[in-house]
């Protein structure tokens, strides 16, 4: 049994990056797994602020920016910044003597990234949706949105578990990607035991791995 | 570990030839090799060729916006794959060697998350395809570039042309790059066949035949070939036999009827691997008179199969070939230039003969590819000394 659960997130936004409001849900949610005595690594995307910096939080932010430019639309943007993130988080799981617990991604930006994480040193990942690029697109198939979701796809498929805010989006990623209902764990950050059932599910994944 | 988009019976240009050389010849000297790359209909998706570990990835079949974004897809799969395979194989992989821009995402990945030394082959850069930069899609993709050469522990090119544009592109040093030709297999040349009755399918008895092999682009100088017919034609009689399919296919029979010389030329399209290698034998000149020519294989394997040569004195082909000695040079992009060399060799059988002959035991010293492998192997396990003597390995 180790000691203190160590976790990765891998968020494409995050404070002083704000693109929506994940970045706001992924540090609430990062300062939050801190205060509760996990060892938190966060793995972000920053345009000119670049690496480690640990806030007065306790959260230890790695920032990557792009390997190269220019992109011609925002995969081959984050399918290259995908590498960077695999680079920071290989780095991570060296120094901590191979001892990363787990990897939450949020949203496909960096599902290419964990898949291949997981594969390689056996780390799970949970993928926290927080949107479905159907949603965002409204339904379109054009070649982009479609490619973005055999992203999506490919997250939820490889993913160990995948968790939603909403029961409406667990109905809406079992209809679109037919994915177990089983699978999806619903938290809703508004909930007064958000965070303890976020740890739950964490735990709850570790001990099926662990058996 | 050889990460590449083509191989055999996957062929897109030369980079399926030269891996599917290299990686053989590689497991004959004792190196375990495994070759990732794109599925092909009909191919398995695991088997063993001579010796090396051939995995066929799912190559993404998705509908994707444009071809770029689409290989950068195909590198999802690529990487996961190979990164399970390396993760369960029990015999550890030592170094990643990837093949042009097309595998740099998984490679850069695989490099990073397993701690190997990478070794990149730049086949072609995008400056030199395109001739310069000149979209946000070309600037991607030169940039893609610039950063697997700059990931890499070492850089190969083929030829000398090719090294110094990879410095010159990408600011690289000299002891990044690292020249290692490309190579040909003579004894491919050697099956038994009935010539008379494979050439009457191109050409009357009474006709010379003048190949060109290559896709029909712009740089590959077709269109100076068929400029040059007339005065080769003036002189001597020659059947054209263009092989291979392109952009510039119609483009170029539109220009041959109005030349008058449709009876002349034959556009053969695309043609299987061995009816290429007979129509070699029946050469009497194979020409390669591109504008842009990084390395130049169809000059070798012209070479190799005994077929004398003229060559634009460009790029790779100037290396590969002496002139007077291993073939005749011209000048790139110059009609009449061409159809002096093309004469030159029509119509003297005497010196036809040396060139080729001289071509043919050239061809089988230099650009063989045992001794590549050779090379090649030693390239590596330079590069793990130096890997295992830092402290960037993983303990």
């Amino acid at each position: 049994m180790l000691s203190v659960l160590r976790l990765v997130i891998f968020t494409w936004e995050f404070p002083p990056r704000i693109v929506g409001q994940l970045s706001h849900y992924v540090n609430r949610l990062a300062v939050e797994l801190v205060r509760k005595g996990l060892d938190v690594y966060v793995i972000t995307y920053h345009n000119s602020w670049t690496g480690f910096h640990e806030g007065m939080d306790g959260v230890k932010a790695y920032r990557i920016s792009d390997p190269f430019r220019p992109h011609i639309n925002i995969l081959t943007w984050m399918l290259s910044l995908n590498q960077e993130v695999e680079r920071v988080a290989a780095d991570v799981y060296y120094s901590v003597k191979r001892e990363v617990d787990l990897i939450d991604v949020h949203d496909w930006h960096f599902v290419p990234a964990a898949v291949s994480l997981k594969r390689a040193f056996k780390i799970p990942f949970v993928f926290a949706i927080d949107s479905l690029e159907d949603h965002r697109s409204h339904d379109s198939n054009a070649p982009l949105n479609l490619s973005i979701k055999t992203i999506e796809s490919l997250g939820v498929n490889e993913a160990n578990r995948i968790i939603v805010k909403s029961d409406w989006m667990k109905y809406e990623v079992n209809r679109r990607y037919r994915v177990p209902l089983e699978k999806i764990e619903v938290v809703s950050p508004d909930s007064s035991r958000w965070i303890d059932e976020i740890l739950a599910v964490y735990k709850r994944e570790l001990k099926v791995m662990a058996s | 570990m050889m990460l590449s988009w083509e191989f055999p019976p996957r062929t897109v240009g030369g980079i399926s030839a030269h891996v599917y050389n290299l990686s053989r010849q590689l497991a004959g000297l004792g190196v375990d090799v495994y070759v990732v790359t794109c599925d092909f209909p009909g191919a398995p998706e695991h088997e063993e060729l001579d010796g090396v570990h051939v995995v066929r990835v799912d190559s993404y079949k998705m509908p994707s916006p444009d071809f770029a974004t689409w290989d950068y897809l195909m590198n999802v799969n690529m990487q996961k794959e190979a990164s399970s395979i390396i993760s369960s194989s029990d015999d550890d992989v030592d170094i990643i060697h990837a093949h042009d821009w097309l595998v740099a995402n998984a490679a850069v990945g695989l490099k990073h998350i397993f701690r190997f030394p990478l070794v990149a082959t730049i086949h072609s850069t995008e400056i030199g395809r395109r001739n310069g930069l000149h979209s946000d899609y070309e600037r991607m993709i030169h940039r893609t570039e610039n950063w697997l050469v700059h990931e890499a522990w070492k850089t190969i090119c083929c030829s000398q042309y090719m090294s110094s544009q990879v410095r010159w592109a990408y600011g690289l040093s000299a002891d990044g790059v690292m020249m290692i030709p490309n190579g040909v297999d003579a004894s491919m040349f050697e099956e038994n066949f009935n010539k008379p009755e494979f050439r009457s399918k191109f050409a009357l008895p009474n006709e010379k035949i003048v190949i060109f092999v290559g896709r029909l682009v712009y740089e590959k100088g077709v269109q100076t070939l068929i400029n040059a017919m007339p005065k080769v034609l003036a002189r001597a009689n020659a059947k054209f036999v263009v092989v291979g399919d392109g952009g510039m296919k119609d483009f170029l029979m539109r220009q041959v009827r109005n030349m008058g010389l449709a009876h002349k030329i034959l556009f053969t399209g695309f043609l299987d691997e061995q009816s290429l290698r007979f129509l070699y034998r029946c050469a009497d000149v194979c020409v390669v008179p591109s504008l842009y020519e990084p390395f130049g294989i169809t000059a070798l394997e012209a070479m190799a199969a005994k077929a004398p040569v003229v060559v634009s004195d460009t790029g790779g082909l100037a290396e590969i070939v002496e002139h007077d000695k291993t073939g005749v040079k011209v000048f790139a992009g110059n009609a009449d230039s061409l159809a002096w060399g093309i004469n030159r060799v029509l119509l003297d059988s005497g010196y036809a003969e040396w060139i080729k002959s001289n071509a043919y035991s050239g061809v089988q010293e230099v650009y063989n590819w045992k001794r590549i492998a050779v090379e090649t192997k030693a390239l590596y396990e330079r590069i793990y000394r130096e890997y295992e003597a830092g402290s960037w390995k993983p303990t």
